[in-house]
Formats: C-alpha cells, sequence, structure tokens
C-alpha cells in the first residue's frame, strides 16, 4: 500500500514536471519571438523616414535611403514569380490530375520536397554557374532565375495538395457532361481550387522576399539607380546584409530600417495567404 | 487499492432509483446525472444503478447517449474541453465527479475497452506491463506471472505465449480486442467498460469475447455498451434501454426482453422501431 | 452533323494531348533540375577534385595566395553548429508540440500555432542581424563568462567552453540556428501528434496514465517515424542555412576546440569569399563546398522524406 502510494506520488511529479517544462518550452520560443520582434521594432521605427523610400543607398557617411533595393528586389521578385508560378502550377496539376501511374509523379514529388528545405545558397552556386559565368556579369535576371527556383518548390507543393482537396465528384461531372480533360481541369479544378493557390503563390512571394542567399552570387547588388535587369542589381536583403556587416554607423541605421520593411512585409504577406485561405475554406 | 484523496461517503439511498429492485448491491449508483456537449444537453436526469459483480448493458438507438453515459463512469469526457457532467456518480458511495477525486486512480479502478481494438504501439507483453507499472512496482517474475494471468483470463495465452515480444499491431482483430481486455483486467480494476466492444469484430471473435464476459463477471462489475439486442440478451443480467438521452426503463435482462413494462422498450425490442 | 460531332472530339482529344503533355514536361523539370544542379557543381567542382582530391575533406588548408584549399574547417563548423542548434531544438520542439497537443487550452490553441509559423516566416537574414547586434553582445555580457567559469573548467568538456567572450562563434551560431529551427521542427512533430487516434490515447487515459505518460509511452512510439522525420527536416535546414550563421560566425577558417571560438561554415564561407574569390581553383574549391553542402543535406532530407512517406503509409493499417 505504502509502496503504492510512493510510485503514484512519483509518477504525478514526473507529470507536474515535464508538463512543466513544456511550458517552459512554449516560453523560451515565444521570448525569443518577442525579443527579435521588439527589437525591430524598437530599431526600425527609429530609422525609417520618408527618405528611406525617395533615396538611393548612398555611401557612408551621407544621407540617403533604400529606394533602388526596394524597386530592385520588386522587380526581381516580380519577375521571379511571373516565372515561377506558371512552371509550378503546371507540374503541380501534373502531379494531382495525371500522376496516379508511372514513375514520374513520386518522383518528382519526392524531389519538389527536398528542393522546398534545400539550401538556398546552392541555388545561388547553380545560377551562378549556368547564367553568370557564360554570359561573363552578374545580372538582375540572374538573381531573378535564382528566385525563380526557389517559388517553383513552394508552388508545386500547394498547388498538387489544393488540386487533390477539390472532390472527384465535381470532376466527374464535368466530364459526364462530355467536357473533355484539359477543359474540366482549366474550367472546373482550377477554378475550385483557385484561393488554395493563390496562398501558396502569396507564400512563395513571401519566401523570396527574404531571401538573401541566392542573390548574393547572381544579382549581387548595386549602388545606384537601376531597372536594367541586365545588369547587377540591387535587393533589400543583400544591401541589409552588406549595410549590416559594414563597420559605418549610419549603414547600419539603413539596414535596421530595411529589416523592419522585409519583416513586416514578409509576415504581412503570410498573414494575408492564411486570411485567404481561411475565408475560402470556411466558405466551402 | 490506491486512496490518496478521500472524497467524502455519501449517504445511499438505493431505494432512490429505478431498476433497483434487485437484490444485490449496487457497485455504482447514477444520482440526477445530466451531461452536455458544450450547449447540447445529452443526458437528461439519469438515475441507475449498476449492480456489483454482475453484466450491465446499455441498449438504445445511436445517439441517444449510452455511450456517453458509460464514458462519465471513468470521466473519459475530461480530455475534451466544453463537455461536462453535472449530478452524482457513487462508486462504493464515493461521487466520482468530484472535482477532488483523483483521476488517474479513478481510471486505475474503472478499466475501459473501446469500440477498435487498440493496441499500443509495443510488444504484446508490453502492452499489459504498461498499465501494471504504473501502480505497482513488480519484480521480473511476477511480472512474467500477472501478464500470463491477465493474457490468461482474456483467453489469448494459448495463442501469443511464444510471441510476446512481437508487436501488439501483428495480432489479428479479434485477438487484438482480447489483448486489450487483457491490458484492462491486467491492473486489477474494480469496474470493467465495454464500449461496443465487438462492433469491429468478426462473429467468431465476437462469440469468444462473449464467453470472456461470462468468464469475468465472477471477478469484475462490467457495463458493455452494445447496439445489437440479441448480444445483449446473451452476455448481461441487467438491461437499461435509453433513448434521446433519457433512461427509458432498466431492469433484468429477461424480463426486460420478455415482458418490458414501458411500451417504448418493447417497440424498440421488438424491431418496431429503432 | 455528326462530323462536326467528330471532329470537335478529335480536336478535345489533341488537346488533351496537348495539355498533359505539356504538365507532364513541366513536372518532368522539376524533376531534372536537382541533378541539373547536381551535375553543374560537379563540373564546376572538378579542378579542385583533380587538384586534391579526397584529401580536400581531411584538409584544413585555405590559403588563396599558396593556392592550399581544403573543406575540413567549413565542414567540421557545419556539423558542429548544427549539432548545437539539433540539440536544443529537438527537446524545445518536442515541449512546443506537446503543449499545443495536449495541454493547450482550445482558446490558445490558434494563436499559439500562428506564433509558431510567424517564426517560422522571419526571413533568415534578420534572425542573423538580430544576431549581431542584439544577442551577440548579450550573450557575451551575460552568458559567456559564466560558462567559462562554469563549464570551461569542467572535466573533458571544459575545453569546448573556453575562450574569450567575444559573444559571435559556433557556440552563438548553433543558438541562433535552433531558434531559427525550432519552429520547422515543432509544426512537423505537432502535426504527426494530431494522427494518433483519440481511441489509442484514451485506453492509455483509460488505464489511468498521466499525460506525461500517455504522451512518452504511447504517442511518441505511435509517432516515432515522423517524428523522426521532423528532426531531420530541421537538421537539413540548419546545414544549408546562411544568412543567420553568416553575421555571427566569424568567418575565421581556423580549427579550434573552443566552440566560443570564432569558426566557419559552408554556407558562410560560401557567403562572405565567393564574390571576391580570384582565380579559378579559389572559386572551383568554394563550389566544391557547396557540392559537399547540397549532397549532405540532400541524403539528411532525402532520409527525412523517406520517414515521413512511410509513417503516411502506415497510417490506418496495423503494422
Amino acid at each position: 500500500m505504502n509502496r503504492k502510494n510512493t510510485l503514484y506520488l512519483r509518477r504525478r511529479f514526473v507529470n507536474g514536471f515535464n508538463l512543466t517544462l513544456s511550458m517552459v518550452t512554449v516560453a523560451f520560443a515565444l521570448f525569443f519571438l518577442g525579443w527579435i520582434l521588439l527589437t525591430l521594432i524598437e530599431h526600425g521605427f527609429g530609422d525609417i523616414s520618408l527618405a528611406t523610400f525617395t533615396q538611393m543607398t548612398p555611401p557612408p557617411g551621407s544621407e540617403g535611403g533604400l529606394l533602388n533595393a526596394i524597386v530592385g528586389s520588386l522587380l526581381m521578385v516580380a519577375v521571379a514569380t511571373l516565372i515561377g508560378t506558371p512552371v509550378g502550377i503546371l507540374a503541380g496539376t501534373y502531379l494531382a490530375e495525371f500522376g496516379k501511374t508511372g514513375w514520374l509523379a513520386p518522383g518528382t514529388r519526392f524531389i519538389n520536397d527536398i528542393l522546398l528545405s534545400g539550401p538556398s545558397i546552392v541555388i545561388g552556386l547553380f545560377v551562378y554557374e549556368l547564367v553568370v559565368h557564360r554570359v561573363g556579369h552578374f545580372s538582375g535576371w540572374a538573381g531573378a532565375i535564382a528566385l525563380s527556383l526557389i517559388v517553383i518548390p513552394v508552388v508545386v507543393r500547394t498547388s498538387e495538395n489544393m488540386l487533390l482537396l477539390v472532390p472527384n465528384s465535381l470532376r466527374e461531372a464535368a466530364a459526364a457532361l462530355g467536357a473533355p480533360q484539359w477543359k474540366v481541369v482549366m474550367f472546373v479544378s482550377y477554378r475550385a481550387a483557385k484561393a488554395g493557390i493563390i496562398t501558396g503563390i502569396l507564400l512563395a512571394v513571401a519566401r523570396i522576399f527574404g531571401e538573401t542567399a541566392p542573390l548574393l552570387f547572381t544579382a549581387l547588388n548595386n549602388q545606384f539607380w537601376n531597372t536594367d535587369m541586365n545588369a547587377p542589381m540591387a535587393s533589400l536583403a543583400v544591401i541589409i546584409f552588406q549595410f549590416a556587416m559594414s563597420p559605418y554607423e549610419d549603414w547600419h541605421h539603413l539596414a535596421w530600417a530595411g529589416a523592419l520593411l522585409i519583416t513586416l512585409l514578409v509576415l504581412g504577406l503570410n498573414i494575408l495567404a492564411r486570411a485567404l485561405f481561411r475565408r475560402d475554406v470556411t466558405h466551402g | 487499492m490506491v486512496e490518496l484523496h478521500l472524497a467524502k461517503p455519501h449517504d445511499i439511498h438505493p431505494e432512490d432509483f429505478q431498476g433497483t429492485q434487485m437484490n444485490t448491491p449496487n457497485k455504482l449508483l447514477v444520482r440526477e446525472l445530466n451531461f452536455y456537449y458544450g450547449k447540447f444537453h445529452a443526458l437528461k436526469n439519469i438515475n441507475l444503478g449498476i449492480p456489483s459483480k454482475k453484466v450491465t448493458a446499455f441498449i438504445g438507438p445511436s445517439g441517444c447517449g449510452k455511450s456517453t453515459l458509460l464514458r462519465t463512469f471513468n470521466r473519459m469526457y475530461q480530455l475534451y474541453p466544453g463537455q461536462r457532467a453535472e449530478g452524482e456518480i457513487l462508486l462504493d458511495g464515493r461521487n466520482i465527479l468530484d472535482k477532488k477525486e483523483d483521476l488517474n486512480l479513478l481510471r486505475a479502478k474503472v478499466g475501459m475497452v473501446f469500440q477498435k481494438p487498440t493496441p499500443f504501439p509495443m510488444s504484446i507483453y508490453d502492452n499489459i506491463a504498461f498499465g501494471v507499472k504504473l501502480y505497482e512496482r513488480l519484480s521480473k517474475s511476477e511480472m512474467d506471472d500477472r501478464v500470463e494471468w491477465a493474457l490468461k483470463k482474456a483467453a489469448l495465452w494459448n495463442e501469443v505465449k511464444d510471441k510476446l515480444d512481437q508487436n501488439g499491431t501483428s495480432l489479428s482483430g479479434g485477438q487484438q480486442q482480447r489483448l486489450c481486455i487483457a491490458r484492462g483486467i491486467a491492473v486489477k480494476p474494480e469496474v470493467l467498460l465495454l464500449d461496443e466492444p465487438c462492433s469491429a469484430l468478426d462473429p467468431i471473435s465476437t462469440a469468444r469475447i462473449e464467453e470472456l464476459v461470462h468468464e469475468l463477471k465472477h471477478d469484475y462489475t462490467i457495463v458493455i455498451v452494445t447496439h445489437n439486442m440479441q448480444q445483449a440478451a446473451r452476455v448481461s443480467d441487467y438491461t437499461a434501454y435509453m433513448y434521446l438521452g433519457e433512461l427509458i426503463e432498466m431492469g433484468d435482462t429477461d424480463t426486460m426482453f420478455t415482458k418490458p413494462t414501458r411500451k417504448e422498450t418493447e417497440d424498440y425490442i421488438t424491431g418496431k422501431f429503432g | 452533323m455528326r462530323s462536326r460531332l467528330r471532329r470537335s472530339i478529335s480536336q478535345g482529344a489533341i488537346l488533351d494531348i496537348l495539355f498533359l503533355n505539356t504538365t507532364r514536361v513541366f513536372a518532368f523539370l522539376v524533376f531534372i533540375s536537382l541533378f541539373g544542379v547536381m551535375i553543374t557543381l560537379l563540373m564546376a567542382s572538378m579542378p579542385t577534385l583533380e587538384k586534391f582530391g579526397l584529401s580536400f575533406l581531411t584538409s584544413d588548408a585555405w590559403n588563396p595566395v599558396t593556392q592550399e584549399f581544403g573543406g575540413l574547417v567549413p565542414i567540421y563548423g557545419t556539423l558542429v553548429t548544427s549539432a548545437i542548434a539539433m540539440l536544443i531544438a529537438v527537446p524545445v520542439s518536442f515541449g512546443i508540440a506537446l503543449f499545443i497537443t495536449e495541454l493547450c487550452p482550445t482558446l490558445l490553441k490558434r494563436p499559439l500555432g500562428i506564433a509558431v509559423e510567424l517564426l517560422a516566416g522571419i526571413p533568415s537574414i534578420i534572425y542573423g542581424m538580430w544576431g549581431l547586434f542584439v544577442f551577440a553582445p548579450f550573450f557575451a555580457d551575460h552568458a559567456q563568462p559564466w560558462i567559462n567559469d562554469h563549464l570551461g573548467s569542467l572535466p573533458v568538456v571544459g575545453p569546448l567552453f573556453q575562450g574569450p567572450p567575444m559573444g559571435i562563434g559556433m557556440l552563438t551560431a548553433g543558438l541562433i540556428l535552433a531558434i531559427m529551427v525550432i519552429p520547422f521542427i515543432a509544426s512537423v512533430m505537432r502535426d504527426v501528434f494530431e494522427i494518433v487516434p483519440p481511441l489509442l490515447k484514451e485506453s492509455a487515459y483509460g488505464l489511468g496514465a498521466t499525460t506525461w505518460e500517455v504522451v512518452w509511452h504511447v504517442v511518441l512510439p505511435y509517432t516515432k517515424v515522423g517524428v523522426i522525420g521532423g528532426i531531420m527536416l530541421g537538421l537539413g535546414r540548419a546545414l544549408g542555412e546562411t544568412m543567420a550563421v553568416t553575421f555571427v560566425i566569424g568567418n575565421a577558417h581556423e580549427l579550434s576546440t573552443s566552440l566560443l571560438m570564432p569558426g566557419n561554415t559552408i554556407s558562410s564561407a560560401l557567403a562572405n569569399e565567393f564574390t571576391e574569390a580570384v582565380g579559378e581553383l579559389y572559386t572551383s574549391s568554394l563550389i566544391t563546398l557547396g557540392m559537399l553542402l547540397f549532397v549532405i543535406t540532400f541524403i539528411v532530407l532525402a532520409l527525412a522524406k523517406i520517414l515521413l512517406i512511410r509513417l503516411t503509409a502506415r497510417e490506418g493499417k496495423t503494422t
């Protein structure tokens, strides 16, 4: 009786102890999330001003903003999304709609999931060898291609998942009307999965906005105004890297401003994507 | 048994409850029990007694609350926020719905077997030993004995004695369910709750489980929920008929199936309804 | 009339074939892209491999002047920082997943899930910058002296924790990596914990098991394969992460026992040196490092994927 009692007390203690530890781990993660966000807000809002959006990146010791970097980021992200999205959707369509048999679909699925979490700096190396090395100079195009290679796996994964959520009865109903398969996919499957696919694209955009590593060896950087995709191009992420690693105080301030901008944008896109997806799911 | 937090014993008035004209003492007494899933009122003012060392069956159409009632006996509902019970359930005179009542100790006293077999992802031996280890420190040989005892009780020993180290999931469905019963009785509970234990089994396995229930009632108080009236008639001593969250009638099984007092019970049993 | 019908049918059939094959081509493009990356990097690595052969893996030389290159320092740094990250991230992620699936009040479940996903959404460069400007100085002032005094004097492991409190170094990099990969591992663990059938948990609770016992003896063994898959996924992230590490690793091509000393990882060596590398051999050596990183992460991620596929295949089955 007494021995049973001590055993039970010990079990209750172990249970309580471990469950408390589990709460501590949650507090640990939230603490760092809070710390990082607070730091960003504290530094970022102090350093952001109108000039941030209207002036070029300055040489050390003078006033300036991030305009060329913002424009460069927007340009490359836009081009990367334009290249990556159709490729991703079409490949995802194959996986979801036609990939029931054969080796290609499972093989692609497997490799796509590896690309999804693969090291992005290696993508930079790959595009460097493929484009920069051949052409002979860094360029916005090379940067956009590198980013598009990061967009593709994200869009493939979400497109496939979303198309698989479309009930088969919808496809059958369309096919029963005599619609050929391509029409079924284009006018039924895509429409039914639209919100989910857009969510995936938004998540992909959010992801590449913050990507630095693949741009380092492709788009490089540019201190000046440039909209020529054929020349080296600045981006917010690379400018932040360069400025934060520099010894100059005023560059640090600009780096913080850029960091806040990027985080707000990325988290905003994430939240927008989620809200869009949830609305679609709840409304059927 | 382990009794850490003793709730105050309540006065028992068996004559207050319907269906307790039996001359056996009641193991469980349910008094004015109401149960809610959020806002939904699932059990309405239930009063009944579960006789000791007998088999009591709960029957009724699906959604009538029979499983819900069963799950209040070990407070399984408490895993899910929004589900709550009001009233009293006395186990040997102690109100188990009392907040001070220790949940784990209660569940060690009131074992449960579910609709589907639920072998844990571990060996057959460890499946049985798992629950025992929670409450008793046994030597290796004592534990071996206990495992053998439980598996023999559950009529599974001969089939598995050579493969005790195999994964519990490697057994057939009927064997898995008997393993779960063995696991339940290995901790030596006082009450065994069976929630449609045969619904996922073939007729042969079902027959074996029913035999087993007959064996087990010498040592345990058994409550079985079933949607199968023949099964209730075969295995139980007492039967309670529930409908729409209310207890319509309870009595000894022979009477219930031959001359029920309530018209609703008769309709259900003769198949005019449900 | 009939011929028009037939024509439109055959047109539909042609378009069907066209559409199917277009999607197939793009799927194939995705499929071969991985091999494309592999082959491209291998070709660019040839000069290094021809010059140094396998000794590239074991040499700690890194001298652009004498054209001596070896990958040992960054490879070691990559493995060590990732190991530190996993040592911290795995138990913390498990705790978070346990809390979200078993303990969390329903009201908190969603906000917590969102917070974890926000943590995953923050770009890695932000972690790096925060690490350099905020965490490293804090760590140097408040944590490292303590580590030096208490852990540095221990037998055997002591030398790992001796060194000047600079803030930057492999331990800091590992810590920041840990914070970065926690959300990835935690969300996989949460997802796999949620596939455990409620009946299985109920039967463990039904025996009188405590929440911890249910999680440790039933939920974890049941989801073992998926949990390992999630850990590998996090490891893959940690190995390949560039920006969070580059800021705080110190970029020193030296092998040191102490975790408090600056070091280098493959990705940070690439980020710091690649655009400034002069000469074919220097560039090629960096690309060889990149290829090694790709191969290591490929193996880790492929294993993760296989384990997760196995778990999904088992779900609902008996074995």
